[in-house]
């Protein structure tokens, strides 16, 4: 089965979302993130709701490419939630089965957690859906300036992460072409025990790092041969400019903290 | 031209692991120049193309790059290579390892960006060079999801966009179907016409036919230098360098014609010498009539794989394979042509189990693929040789990486043992069961990969273009284990883009838009009538058969329809014989023409 990793990727449209400059898009987003875990209250909860689904209808991306760039980690959402379920133990008890007991507050929290982590997942998918890898490196690349001064590789790490971006879908349909011809092989994904399966992972990982280290050495010889010599000298093709849609962009974020602020239990 | 020369290596050598890539290489390179350089799999060519780019320094020798001397007598000067590199492009092989972004247009503009241009500057070049590269509409494209053509014409616009003073292109098609290499030819031709300092590194000799200059290399060696012309007159010796001549200059040569290169130019010659048979064409008109291809089946034999009225669709937009239906019998050969999104590689995962149709059913083996049983029976039997099979290689030996398949069996250790012996003499890398894989050739690789699943004993063995990306050495290679293993009554069932190795096939399926458009003997498939459907689904029909058609059309008598060369010679040679009236007594001449015939394509 083909593997359909969406994370990360880029779809293209003309809306508010996808025209504010990545830098501002980038901080109103972690000032956004924050304040969702800082959720605890029903209100709030709405609140911040509302406010996530009104950015997703602004950025005019289709739900089927929010879904699909989530769903990965909704399994990881689904376990989370179980888990507050059977371990939190304030409240009464609603229901019990065997050993295992469900309680009004683990009911809530099993709620309010996946609720505010799947908040968070999509104003994250929001950002790289809306931005380009291009804008994204070039945004962190600005913001991540003051780390130069310091000596640190604020360009390269930016760069990285541009390039890690890049070679998602690449790496994820040769990891299903791997266990494609693995599994005919006899390859043992779907079947056994734990051990067994984890075991069958190993000959993919192996596969997958010395496809991974083949790209590194083309892509190595790409940046040579293109003069990429670091944040040195470079020139951008898109240039980043704040504008009154950026400060409105931060007066929402700022007013959104503020309304949890007011909203708090 | 000395003076102008851009690129002037003299006495270049340079050692990779020990063993000399390039060997006391002089070269020039002038301004304007189109220059190929000619080589098979591991002849130093890559290694050549990475120096002339600056991103490669010799061991020894003297390199001078668009005016900077950048490396003296094996001494490199680093801030000149800086400098020289930037006047350099380099597109290569993989077109996947080139993009550095995920739109089209900001990986043409990240070589212009790195060299500090101004931001107007930049997206002037890369709206020209996405123009020049027939691009521009998909400026905003995601480049992951264009085709391998497309790609590697962004490549290509990339490294144009730096302006640079001459572009080396190591092989930019290899990775490329017909049609995708096709492109990259006309856009290198129409930067030659512009004045474009072109170096162009390649095993397909075809690709040649246009450069000024041809450079063969072997053993890290120059060993023939000429205008496309002088070095092609030496068909015997480039075969021996492990390159293919071009089919005309073959058939030519096979015809004891005077030497060509065009197909054209051959069929003109045919016409007009047609009744005068020449000493070479004396020896091919006793050739016997080439024993018919594909003997009818003597017996009757059991469909091993059954495709009935089998849909599948893969999301919403439109269906990969629409109510195809087809059989496969036990120990017959079958290709399946078609283009690119015609549906091929859907069909083979369909067969593999890998995907369960939507509507209609797959049997293989008796395995209805429907149910979770089903599929794993029918994995059982089948062997799937993909893409790019070599890819997938993992373990730290041959050996390991052939036995991997039988230990999942959970077989004793003597027969797993029993099977990779078996499989590695298949494909006759017994001797280098103990080498990493990652030490072998491309083909030996790919052969090694091949061992891997026949390891498993497959009843029906399924391969999804398995010479695609190798040099001539490694296809002929390839070709003769699929050749054996077909004597040894494997049932083989492989996609290809060769016209000429679906000749050989015993049957031919054809699919267009993910329906079959026509199935059948090859002479079936490729009958006149049908001429017209193929071209119009994007293929052709074998190239002997399409010289013959030619010929005919030119008032030659009927030469009964030959799909392979050796039946298009002997046809030849019949008709030669018919006109010259005299033909000659011998009965012995005819095999040597018959045996000089290695690969077709």
């Amino acid at each position: 089965m083909a593997l359909r990793i969406e994370i990360g990727q880029y779809v293209a449209a003309r809306s508010p979302v996808h025209a504010l400059d990545a830098r501002a898009k980038l901080v109103c987003a972690l000032a956004l993130l924050v304040a969702i875990f800082c959720i605890s209250g029903a209100a709030q909860l709405v609140a911040g709701a509302a406010l996530v689904g009104a950015l997703l209808a602004l950025s005019r991306i289709p739900a089927g490419r929010i879904v699909a760039s989530v769903r990965p980690l909704a399994l990881f959402l689904a376990v989370l939630s179980l888990f507050n379920l059977i371990f939190v133990r304030t409240g009464e008890v609603v229901a019990v089965a065997g050993p295992l007991s469900v309680t009004s507050g683990g009911i809530w929290a099993a709620a309010l957690y996946s609720a505010r982590f799947a908040l968070a997942l999509l104003t994250g998918s929001l950002i790289l859906l809306t931005t380009t890898p291009t804008q994204l490196s070039d945004a962190l690349d600005s913001l991540l300036s003051p780390l130069a001064r310091v000596g640190l590789p604020g360009h390269e790490l930016a760069m990285v992460f541009s390039l890690m971006l890049r070679f998602v879908p690449t790496l994820a349909d040769e990891t299903s072409a791997i266990i494609d011809a693995q599994s005919m092989r006899g390859g043992a994904f779907d079947e056994g025990g734990p051990v067994r399966r984890v075991r069958s992972i190993v000959p993919v990982v192996v596969a997958l790092l010395a496809s991974g280290l083949r790209h590194a050495e083309g892509l190595s010889r790409a940046l040579d041969a293109r003069c990429y010599e670091g944040g040195r000298g470079r020139t951008h093709l898109h240039e980043q400019r704040l504008g009154r849609r950026d400060a409105l962009a931060a007066l929402v974020t700022a007013a959104f903290v503020a309304v949890l602020v007011l909203l708090a239990p | 031209m000395a003076k102008d020369a851009l690129i002037r290596l003299s006495h270049v050598s340079l050692l990779y692991d020990g063993t000399p890539a390039l060997d006391d290489v002089s070269l020039e390179v002038g301004r304007a120049e189109r220059v190929c350089v000619l080589g098979a799999n591991g002849s130093g060519k890559s290694t050549l193309a990475s120096v002339v780019t600056g991103l490669l320094a010799p061991d020894a020798g003297t390199v001078e790059l668009c005016g900077e001397r950048v490396c003296a007598d094996g001494a490199p000067d680093l801030e000149a290579y800086r400098r020289a590199r930037r006047s350099l492009g380099l597109v290569f092989q993989n077109p996947d390892d080139q993009i550095v972004t995920s739109v089209v247009e900001d990986d043409v503009a990240f070589g212009p960006e790195n060299l500090g241009l101004p931001r107007g500057e930049i997206a002037a070049r890369v709206e020209r060079e996405l123009r020049r590269v027939a691009l521009q509409g998909l400026a905003q494209a995601d480049p992951t999801r264009l085709s391998g053509g497309q790609k590697q014409r962004v490549a290509i616009a990339g490294a144009l966009a730096m302006e640079p003073s001459a572009l080396v292109l190591d092989e930019p098609g290899s990775l490329l179907d017909v049609r995708g290499r096709g492109a990259i030819m006309r856009v290198m031709g129409r930067l030659a016409a512009a004045g474009t300092t072109l170096l162009h590194v390649t095993h397909f000799m075809e690709e040649a036919l246009e450069a000024d200059r041809v450079i063969v290399l072997d053993h890290g060696r120059i060993v023939l230098e000429g205008t496309p012309g002088e070095v092609f007159s030496h068909g015997a010796r480039l075969a021996e360098l492990g390159l293919e001549v071009p089919f005309a200059a073959r058939l030519s040569q096979r015809l004891g014609l005077p030497w060509t290169c065009g197909e054209k130019d051959l069929v003109e010659e045919l016409c007009s010498g047609a009744a005068r048979p020449t000493a070479g064409a004396a020896a091919a008109a006793t050739a016997p009539a080439a024993p018919p291809l594909s003997p009818a089946p003597a017996r009757p034999r059991r469909p091993l794989v059954s495709v009935e009225r089998a849909s599948f669709s893969y999301d919403a937009r439109g269906r990969a394979l629409d109510g195809v239906t087809l059989e496969v019998a036990e120990g017959t050969s079958t290709a399946i042509v078609g283009q690119t999104g015609s549906g091929k590689s859907t069909l083979l995962r369909l067969l593999c189990g890998l995907e369960v149709p939507d509507e209609g059913r797959v049997l293989v083996a008796g395995f209805d693929t429907r149910t979770r049983h089903g599929r794993r029976g029918a994995r059982r039997a089948v062997g799937y040789v993909m893409q790019h099979p070599e890819r997938q290689l993992f373990a730290e030996t041959v050996e390991k990486d052939v036995a991997f398949g039988p230990r999942n069996l959970h077989l004793p250790e003597a027969e797993v043992e029993r099977r990779v012996t078996r499989a590695l003499d298949l494909v006759g890398l017994s001797s280098r069961r103990e080498a990493s894989p990652f030490a072998l050739s491309g083909g030996q690789r790919r052969l090694c990969a091949l061992a891997g699943v026949l390891a498993m004993e497959p009843s029906v063995l399924i391969l999804d273009e398995p010479t695609a990306g190798l040099d001539p050495r490694g296809r002929a290679l390839l070709r003769s284990v699929l050749a054996r293993l077909r004597e040894l009554g494997v049932t083989l069932v492989q996609v290809t883009h060769s016209m000429e190795d679906a000749a050989r096939a015993e049957r031919v399926i054809v699919l267009n838009q993910a329906r079959v458009l026509a199935q059948g003997r090859p002479s079936e498939v490729f009958a006149p009538e049908r001429e017209k459907d193929l071209v119009a689904a994007g293929l052709g029909i074998p190239r002997s058969l399409r010289v013959a058609r030619e010929l005919e059309r030119r008032g030659m008598p009927a030469l009964g329809d030959p799909l392979t060369t050796d039946a298009l010679v002997a046809a030849l040679g019949r008709v030669r014989a018919a006109g010259g009236a005299t033909a000659g007594s011998s009965a012995t001449a005819g095999s040597a023409a018959a045996a000089g015939e290695g690969g077709d394509a």
